[in-house]
């Protein structure tokens, strides 16, 4: 008998409201089918409504932890329609908080990821150790969230002499921790074994189903905007791009904690390298009617804005494309023969920070295609009468 | 490859299906195609520049028309397929038989622009909630959002 669990959109175990319906034969997931929309706020059409700068702090707060990326992203679109480029001191300390922002992103996921495998000291640890770059996130930008650092033309704030020493002075106790993070996520048994062959997406599937991001680079798909399509100083930066060909959660682990250490590279470039000047120049009010396609690479992968303008100060499109939508088709294959007591795992991995299964309210009889509320009791009866019939293991699909 | 490589290369593969190929910045092209060669283009350039990776698809409402791009990516520069379609009939062929991760784009310009996607294999609404009334379309120029009177139960009226 296959039932189906719905997952959401309202627990309270989810941070954000997503439904995801998962048809279980057993324990293994024979379907998953997700359902959007439920934090749609419509700002694909407020935009069409705001000008050009009102427009920055709208994009700001499409996303809580990569806030400054959908803020880049529109700004260096914008900055393209408008014929202006930002000074290279205002570039460098806009990328700067970027690379900021990514550490703190991916600090953030390692800690879910321990969470969701049981493992939370790891949590605690990383967590911790988040909290120096969300300190350095204030000292330069005076926000923890959203850093409203961007403006059309540059930044809004200029890094000083102690700012620069205090962010090249922590970059080695994070250079330390995230090591010790990847001795751990090679070495330490029980984590390597929880995480290890859950989530499989092969490089054929995510290249056929547009994966981005750590998803596509920890099955092998070297794929980074900062290196195919550099924008901003992404050109002038070495750095190299992560990638595993694991294909499972253990894999996008592995690639998060190396573009850490990745990211505190650039980030110590970017420091000793500061180039004097100003931080902004003046844009204009209007752009001329143009179209611009935008990329940046965000922590959770590419992100796109498409922008049209008409020649006044409002824009006639903004088209945005956030990285989770395009892990989401790769994310219904990983989680595809695999176990219902991996989906907080497989779903916490492409970082959407949706975990947490639900699976005790109600159930849904898929095979007559009717839907009824099962008791508990009358549930476990039905599950007992099915494996009697069974020796032990004899049906168990293993899903790898 | 450069910019001058793709361009001329998709000129050759596209011959007459591309009715205009630009190149306006750097790793930027955009190439205009009918939407009846839209399928046939996209294979032709999958198969043969390697743009297996679709970024998103963009629906533009512009005056009688519906803009559309497909915005395809690789290593060496992002690719845009431009098609037009009249808002009278609103309707374009899948693209998720060659491109897989097209699907939720192709249902989300279905859902905001109400443009009919032909053969699509999951023609379910993706982001509008399953009340929402008919025949209205979010993105269009000429839909309003007009917030609903507030009605509190047993408070004044």
């Amino acid at each position: 008998m296959k039932v189906t669990i719905p997952i959401g959109p309202q627990h309270p175990a989810l941070k954000e409201p997503i439904s995801l319906r998962m048809t279980v034969d057993g324990e293994v997931i024979q379907d998953a089918d997700i359902r959007l929309g439920y934090n749609h706020r419509g700002i694909e059409k407020l935009a069409e409504e705001k000008t050009w700068v009102q427009n920055i702090y709208l994009t700001e707060r499409i996303c809580g932890i990569c806030s400054h990326s959908h803020a880049t992203c529109y700004v260096q679109g914008v900055e393209k329609l408008m014929e202006i480029e930002a000074p290279r001191r205002g570039q460098y300390i806009r990328y700067l908080v970027s690379e900021l922002e990514r550490v703190h992103s991916h600090l953030l996921w390692l800690g879910i990821a321990g969470h969701e495998a049981g493992f939370d000291s790891f949590f605690m640890y990383t967590w911790r150790d988040r909290e120096i770059v969300m300190d350095l996130l204030e000292i330069v930008s005076g926000n923890r969230v959203h850093y409203a650092i961007n403006t059309l033309g540059g930044v809004r704030r200029d890094v000083d002499e102690t700012q620069r020493a205090k962010i090249l002075g922590s970059l080695d106790a994070l250079r330390k921790r995230t090591e010790y993070y990847l001795m751990i996520g090679a070495n330490e048994p029980s984590f390597v074994g929880r995480l290890s062959r859950v989530g499989y997406l092969s490089k054929e599937d995510a290249v056929a189903l547009c994966a981005v991001g750590p998803t596509a680079r920890a099955s092998g798909v070297a794929q980074d905007v900062r290196k195919d399509d550099p924008y901003g100083i992404y050109g002038e930066v070495p750095f190299e791009v992560c990638t595993a060909d694991t294909c499972d959660v253990l894999g996008r682990t592995v690639v998060r904690v190396k573009e850490l250490l990745q990211s505190y590279n650039i980030i110590e470039f970017l420091m000793k390298n500061l180039p004097e000047g100003p931080i902004a120049v003046k844009a204009p009010r209007k752009a001329k009617p143009n179209e611009v396609v935008s990329r940046y690479e965000a922590p959770r992968g590419e992100n796109m804005h498409y922008i049209k303008s008409n020649g006044t100060d409002k824009p006639e499109r903004l088209k945005v494309r956030a990285p989770t939508l395009a892990n989401y088709a790769a994310t219904v294959k990983m989680l595809k023969n695999g176990f219902i007591a991996d989906i907080p795992l497989i779903f916490a991995a492409i970082d959407p920070c949706i975990c947490c299964a639900e699976r005790t309210v109600e159930v849904i009889d898929a095979r007559s295609g009717e839907e009824r509320t099962f008791l508990f009791s009358e549930l476990r009866r039905m599950a007992c009468k099915r494996f009697e019939k069974f020796s032990q293991k004899r049906n168990a699909a293993w899903p790898f | 490859m450069t910019d001058f490589e793709i361009t001329e290369k998709a000129k050759a593969l596209l011959g007459g299906m591309a009715l205009e190929v630009a190149n306006p910045s750097l790793r930027r092209v955009f190439i205009t195609v009918a939407p009846g060669d839209l399928a046939a283009a996209v294979t032709a350039l999958r198969d043969h520049l390697g743009f297996h990776y679709l970024a998103t698809i963009s629906g533009v409402d512009d005056k009688d028309d519906f803009e559309l791009l497909y915005h395809f990516a690789n290593k060496h520069a992002c690719l845009n397929v431009r098609t037009r379609i009249p808002k009278a009939a609103p309707r374009i062929a899948s693209i998720t038989p060659i491109i897989p991760g097209a699907i939720l784009y192709e249902r989300e310009i279905q859902d905001m622009f109400g443009i009919i996607v032909e053969n699509i294999p999951d023609a379910r609404s993706l982001i509008l909630p399953d009340d929402w009334p008919a025949e209205n379309f979010p993105l269009r120029k000429d839909w309003k959002f007009e917030r609903p009177e507030e009605k509190i139960p047993g408070g004044k009226s």
